[in-house]
C-alpha cells in the first residue's frame, strides 16, 4: 500500500520536469508545479513537527507541508524544486500536502 | 453534498440511511460484500465493495469530488490511512474519524488528515458524568482539535450563580452560555436570565478557560 509518496530524490534538469504556473494551479487535481524555495519554517502541529516550505515561481506561491519532518535533504532556500500532488485551498493560498519532490538542477 | 462512507457496518450504513434522507448523496465502501448489499443502493446511496485503505478505490467511489470522508470502520489503523489518503490524494476539505480504542486518540489529528475525530467512550463517559454528577464542570463534546467544546454545568444549591442574570457572570471573554436547560425546557439565554438552582448551563468555550467558567458556575469548594 503506498502510504506516503515515494520521495524522489533525483536530481532533474528543469527542462525534464514540466510543472504548470503556479496561478493556474487547479484544487483537488493532482499537478505538478516548479519554483523556487523562498522560506522554510518548521511547525508544531500538536506535538509533531511538520515542515512548511513556500515555493515562487514568477506567476505566485503555493505552500507544501511535510509532517512529521523538520528537515529534507536538499531541500534549501534558494533551491528550485518540483512538486507533484494535489493542491487544497488554506487560509493564505494553495497547500500541498505530503507532496512527492524533485530537486532541479 | 457528496459524502463517502468508509466502513459499512452498523454505524456507516446508520449515517448513509440518515444522510441520504436528509438529501446528501452517498457512497459507501466496505471491503466485506454481505456488509455492503446489506444496504440497498437507491438512488443517493451507491454501495461500492472495496477495500477504502487503497487510493485506487478511494478515487473510483469519488472522494476526488467528495465534500467530506467520513472513516469509520471498526478499527482505527485503517480510519487513519483513509483520513490521510483522502486528505493527501484527494484534498477532501472536511474528513471525519471514527476512534475505536481511546487510547489512539491523540493520533487523530492534523498529522494524520483528520479534521474532527469522534470517540464513543468519550461521549458516553461524558454523558454519564453529566448524568451522575451536581455542580461540576462536564465536558461534552469537543471540537477544532480540542481547543474547543461544549460544556455543561448543573447548578448546585451552593452555586454563586443562583439567582445572578447571564450578563452579571464573570465569564471569560472565550467563554458563551449557548442554553440553558430549566425542568426539560430549553431557555433560550438572554443578558437579563436569571439562573436557578438545578438549571443545566451550557456553555461554549474555546482555549483554556476552564478555571474560569468553574469559578464564575460551581464556585470554590
Amino acid at each position: 500500500m503506498a502510504l506516503f509518496r515515494r520521495k524522489k530524490t533525483e536530481i532533474a534538469p528543469v527542462e525534464a520536469v514540466r510543472g504548470i504556473p503556479m496561478a493556474e494551479v487547479p484544487l483537488r487535481t493532482s499537478v505538478t508545479v516548479c519554483g523556487k524555495v523562498t522560506r522554510m519554517r518548521t511547525r508544531p502541529a500538536h506535538g509533531v513537527p511538520a515542515l512548511v516550505v513556500t515555493l515562487r515561481d514568477e506567476t505566485g506561491f503555493v505552500t507544501a507541508i511535510w509532517t512529521g519532518r523538520r528537515t529534507i535533504g536538499g531541500i534549501a532556500l534558494g533551491r528550485t524544486i518540483c512538486l507533484e500532488g494535489v493542491g487544497t485551498k488554506a487560509s493564505d493560498g494553495i497547500t500541498f500536502m505530503n507532496p512527492a519532490y524533485t530537486l532541479v538542477k | 453534498m457528496k459524502i463517502v462512507i468508509a466502513g459499512a457496518g452498523s454505524v456507516g450504513r446508520y449515517m448513509a440511511k440518515q444522510l441520504a434522507a436528509s438529501g446528501h448523496t452517498i457512497v459507501i465502501i466496505d471491503n466485506d460484500a454481505s456488509a455492503v448489499f446489506r444496504l440497498q443502493s437507491t438512488d443517493s446511496i451507491t454501495s461500492f465493495q472495496g477495500d477504502a485503505c487503497e487510493v485506487d478505490v478511494l478515487a473510483a467511489s469519488g472522494a476526488a469530488e467528495a465534500d467530506v470522508v467520513a472513516a469509520v470502520t471498526g478499527d482505527d489503523e485503517d480510519n487513519l490511512v483513509i483520513s490521510l489518503l483522502s486528505k493527501q490524494e484527494f484534498g477532501v476539505p472536511r474528513v471525519v474519524a471514527r476512534v475505536n480504542n481511546p487510547n489512539n486518540e491523540w493520533m487523530y489529528n492534523e498529522m494524520w488528515g483528520v479534521d474532527v475525530s469522534v470517540s464513543t467512550p468519550h461521549l458516553l463517559t461524558g454523558l454519564v458524568e453529566e448524568a451522575v454528577t451536581e455542580g461540576s464542570l462536564v465536558r461534552l463534546m469537543a471540537f477544532d482539535h480540542g481547543k474547543s467544546g461544549l460544556n455543561e454545568v448543573t447548578l448546585a444549591d451552593g452555586s454563586p450563580a443562583i439567582n445572578q442574570t447571564i450578563g452579571s457572570l464573570q465569564l471569560p471573554r472565550e467563554a458563551t452560555v449557548v442554553a440553558v436547560l430549566r425542568d426539560g425546557h430549553v431557555v433560550a439565554p438572554a443578558l437579563d436570565t436569571v439562573l436557578h438552582a438545578h438549571d443545566e448551563v451550557m456553555v461554549l468555550s474555546s482555549g483554556d478557560c476552564e478555571a474560569a467558567i468553574r469559578a464564575a458556575l460551581i464556585g470554590s469548594k
